[in-house]
């Protein structure tokens, strides 16, 4: 049982297992719009074995381009490392109030910056202070089982072994104060597929800048 | 009040009334225009109240939004450094007006309050903003601890979303000035909020600060109203406004001063009212002008309706007006003319005899007076002329001649009565006023008078007699008083045409009409009624004889006051008073009485007694005497009934009638004043008569040894041929007794022999006196 990651939106499942099901995870938001940049995380209950497999420590960048940090959300492990790239003309001052991660610093044009080495599990909100619209999010976990929405809201999770588990789709939209989107999943061992739905609560993308003319307040 | 006022008052109490509803009219209408123009005012102003409050709001919240984004707060609020952020909160607060700033957890709990307050604010209590700022920026009005704040929470990211801030921003009466100010908003707004007991509280006001919220609301009308605070009108509209959920709810009341917005207006009304007052004045002005052009004609013609009612008729000064006053003033004169001349007319026949143009006895005696009271000392003399023929003239000739007789007359007077006063009196009489003039220029002038009077009236082949007579009497000796002297000269004038002297002048002795006599007949049948008249007796001697064998009774009456009145004088009255048979009556009952008397103490004596012409018209007289003589058991023998020649004359059948009678019963009768009067002998021989009785005139000079003694002699032979008895009256001396003897006259009587006395001196000179004794051969 292994888990892919890819550079991109999408996670792909490559080799199939044989004894072991395929979870594909759909996730709508309001008016069942796509939701694309979630990250759901899998959890073992008790009882139900992990995979004891940790990948190596690697360092993923965080281009900065049209004023905007691609991607909008990266899965890291802790130990991995993050640098941020400047693509863009202007300068960028890239900053982090995470508990998880705190830095500030200015990229000039084309600069990168220097790998920081993500330890600690936690989601490390990194913004521009010249921009207020450029944000992205670093979510470092350790999760047996960690894949980013892609752009059609799905989540596709194979060789998941037969057993009980907790799924959860964190999102940097999610409205504060509700319900945490958790769902137990039990898989049979005769299955081999599983479909999960999460429909979210979500704030307004607070990468486009605000239309005030129709904001109604 | 006059025309004039009323007329005047009229016309500009119109005016007035007519401006006055004008502008009552032009200040209610305005009025209500104002009301529908501010009820839409409000409308409209509410809506830009509340679209003012939310512009306002995004200013405020995007100023806190800015805020937020703030580096060193961001690091501060990450790093939950509290006290950095409560003093950036504060200063941010003071940037955007702010009065307290909050820093809010997502879960609502308070990281920071800039308020501080004790104890310190745990959860923020408007949830809703709270809820809604997540997806923007949120804004809202809310009622907070008493007071009207805008809250507005913004979320902080840092860059990820790590809490709200929310900043209370103070809607107070400073800040809705401010809003008046900068927009045309109507001068009163409030905002109120409900208390949890569900009291209103006003949290803010406007400039004016009028309280309209608390009735306004009670009103819970969601369309402008017309209310009054203070005796001044409002529009107002009660607004609900976006206030958070969480909050009590707010309204907004906006108040449309109706007097303010008449205060432009007011200018006008006070134009309006100098525009009145002035035309009032011209009105005032005009309608005197106008009200004098129509009165003052009238009040002309009344006051020369007044002048024509006081007897003015002098045509009054034209008035210059055409039209209808014109025309009537035109006919006012003429009528007042016309009046005027008709009045002459009828005044000049009223004082004027239409037959002679002379004044009539009226207008003359009016005049005559007048002079007198306006002089009273004035001397003159009335004279009244009379043409004595005339009755007779217009009995034979008729009343045209009579008429133009008497103006003929008229004229003629006129001559010599130069300015004297000449007026018709009556039919046949004219009268001529003096002034200032004398008894002896009266008389002159009657004499004149008689002279031009003297020549005969000529008409065609006629010549009248005019036959005049001139009375005359005299101011102030016989009168002071016009109609007192018309009387007396009235007198006068019938004494001379009863006399053979044509001017008499009053004597106020022979009046006979005085009026004393009138009082006088009063007393005479009072004294007849009582008993009070005295029958005197007079005695008669036989010339035969020389004894005296019978007495005259003779009627006296001594009046208590006046003494003793002639007999003359009130048998004369009772004879015209119709009274003289009652004096008769007591004559005879007296005599009669005093006959039987005689009779028993046995004096032989004839008692004669005087009749009234008026008592042989008595039927009734025979009989009467017959009852006395019955009675008294006198025999008819011892009476003599004395009657006056004239007595027979005036109605001789009746008279001779009554007299026989008397003849049958025995009672022998005499002719009174024989000689005198116009005796007939024709009649003299149908009377009864047994005896006549010489009038004294032919007495008195018979001792001179006259004609008279003639006379005397022949009636005495005539009487005895005829087989009458004569008696001689007036016998006032020894000669004319002798002569009387001489000639076989039977009876003699007069003062020589005894005057009338009484019956007790009467029986006394029967005993004592000479006659009594003697005998004459």
């Amino acid at each position: 049982m292994r888990l892919r990651w890819l550079s991109g939106a999408v996670v792909f499942l490559l080799t199939p297992n044989l004894g072991a099901a395929e979870l594909t995870v759909r996730i709508t938001a309001a008016r069942a719009a796509a939701v694309a940049d979630a990250v759901v995380t899998i959890a073992p209950k008790a009882g139900t074995a992990a995979p004891s497999a940790r990948p190596t420590a690697q360092t993923r960048v965080i281009d900065q381009k049209n004023e905007t940090f691609i991607p909008y959300v990266e899965i890291f492990r802790p130990g991995d490392s993050i640098v941020f790239h400047n693509s863009d003309h202007t300068r960028h001052h890239v900053y982090s109030f995470a508990p998880a991660r705190q830095f500030e610093f200015v990229l000039t044009s084309g600069e990168s910056s220097s790998p920081l080495q993500l330890a600690h599990a936690g989601v490390v909100a990194v913004g521009c202070n010249i921009h207020d619209q450029m944000i992205t999010y670093a979510y470092i976990s350790d999760a047996p089982w960690i894949a980013r929405s892609d752009a059609n809201g799905r989540v596709s999770i194979d060789a998941l072994p037969a057993g009980d588990f907790q799924v959860r789709v964190w999102h940097p939209q999610l409205r504060p104060g509700q319900q945490e989107p958790v769902q137990d999943l039990h898989i049979e061992a005769s299955s081999d597929s599983k479909d999960v739905a999460f429909s979210l609560s979500l704030l307004p993308d607070p990468r486009t800048p605000v239309d005030r003319e129709r904001s109604g307040y | 009040m006059s025309f004039r006022l009323r007329l005047a008052s009229f016309l500009v109490a119109s005016l007035a009334i007519l401006q006055i509803l004008t502008a009552i009219l032009v200040y209610e209408v305005t009025r209500r225009q104002l009301i529908v123009q501010g009820e839409q005012e409000l409308v409209v102003a509410s809506k830009a109240f509340a679209r003012q409050l939310d512009d306002v709001s995004t200013r405020v919240a995007d100023n806190v939004q800015v805020l937020t984004l703030d580096f060193a707060l961001r690091s501060a609020i990450a790093q939950r450094d509290r006290a950095t952020v409560l003093s950036a909160l504060r200063n941010h607060g003071r940037r955007v007006g702010a009065t307290r700033m909050l820093l809010v957890e997502l879960d609502g709990s308070i990281q920071a309050d800039t308020a501080e307050t004790s104890p310190p604010l745990q959860k923020f209590p408007f949830s809703d903003l709270t809820d809604a700022a997540l997806d923007h920026p949120s804004a809202a009005v809310a009622a907070w601890d008493g007071r009207a704040y805008w809250i507005v929470v913004v979320p902080v990211s840092a860059p990820a979303l790590i809490g709200l801030i929310a900043a209370a921003i103070p809607v107070d009466d400073a800040f809705l000035a401010h809003l008046q100010e900068q927009s045309t908003l109507p001068s009163t707004i409030e905002l109120a909020a409900q208390s949890a007991d569900g009291h209103w509280n006003v949290l803010a006001r406007g400039s004016d600060r009028v309280d309209l919220a608390t009735q306004v609301i009670a009103a819970k009308s969601d369309t402008p109203m017309l209310t009054d605070f203070n005796g001044r009108e409002y529009v107002a509209l009660a607004t609900h406004l976006n206030s958070s959920k969480s909050s009590a709810p707010i309204i907004a009341v906006l108040g449309y001063s109706l007097d303010d917005a008449l205060r432009p207006y007011r200018s006008v009304a006070s134009a309006w009212a100098i525009l009145l007052a002035l035309g009032l004045v011209f009105g005032l002005i005009a309608a005197v002008i106008i009200a004098r052009g129509v009165s003052r004609p009238v009040e002309a013609l009344a006051a020369t309706a007044r002048r024509i009612a006081a007897g003015d008729y002098t045509p009054s000064a034209p008035i210059k007006q055409r039209g209808e006053i014109g025309e009537l003033a035109a006919a006012f004169n003429n009528m007042a003319q016309a009046i005027g001349e008709r009045e002459e007319r009828i005044r000049f026949q009223s004082g004027h005899d239409a037959a002679t143009g002379l004044p009539n006895r009226v207008s003359a005696e009016g005049l005559i007076q007048m002079q007198l009271e306006a002089q009273p000392r004035m001397r003159g003399a009335l004279l009244m002329v009379a043409l004595a023929r005339l009755p007779e003239i217009t009995k034979t000739m008729g009343h045209a001649i009579s008429d133009r007789l008497m103006r003929n007359a008229g004229e003629r007077i006129r001559q010599p009565a130069d300015k004297a006063l000449v007026a018709r009196a009556t039919d046949t009489e004219f009268l001529v006023w003096m002034r200032d003039a004398e008894q002896a220029a009266a008389i002159a002038l009657a004499f004149r008078i008689l002279d031009v009077l003297g020549v005969p009236y000529q008409e065609a082949d006629l010549a009248i007699d005019l036959a005049p007579a001139v009375g005359v009497a005299l101011c102030p000796q016989h009168g002071a008083q016009a109609s007192v002297l018309l009387q007396r000269a009235e007198v006068a004038l019938f004494a001379a045409l009863g006399s053979e002297e044509p001017v008499a002048v009053y004597d106020p002795i022979a009046d006979p009409h005085r009026p004393e006599r009138l009082s006088l007949m009063s007393d005479l049948r009072e004294a007849l009624d009582h008993d009070q008249m005295q029958l005197h007796y007079q005695p008669k001697l036989n010339l035969a004889t020389g004894m005296i064998d019978g007495a005259e009774g003779l009627v006296r009456w001594t009046h208590p006051k006046l003494g003793n009145i002639p007999p003359d004088a009130f048998i004369g009255l009772a004879e015209e008073t119709g009274n003289i048979r009652r004096l008769t009556r007591w004559v005879l009952a007296a005599g009669i009485a005093n006959a039987r008397a005689w009779s028993v103490s046995g004096k032989n004596l004839r008692l004669s007694l005087n009749l009234s012409a008026r008592d042989l018209e008595d039927v009734d007289l025979p009989r009467r005497i017959g009852e006395l003589l019955a009675v008294h058991a006198v025999p008819p023998e011892m009476i003599l009934l004395e009657i006056t020649e004239s007595a027979v004359m005036g109605k001789p059948e009746a008279a001779i009638r009554v007299l026989q009678r008397l003849a049958d019963q025995g009672i022998d009768l005499a002719i009174d004043d024989f000689g005198v009067g116009q005796s007939s002998f024709a009649y003299l021989r149908r009377l009864p008569v047994r005896e006549l009785k010489i009038d004294k005139s032919f007495l008195l000079k018979l001792a001179q040894g006259t004609e008279d003694r003639t006379i005397v002699g022949s009636i005495v032979e005539l009487g005895h041929r005829l087989g009458y008895q004569v008696t001689a009256e007036g016998v006032t001396d020894q000669t004319t007794l002798d002569y009387l003897g001489e000639i076989g006259c039977d009876h003699a009587q007069g003062f020589f022999i005894a005057h009338a006395m009484p019956g007790e001196a009467f029986d006394a000179f029967l005993a004592e006196s000479v006659w009594s004794r003697r005998r004459i051969a």
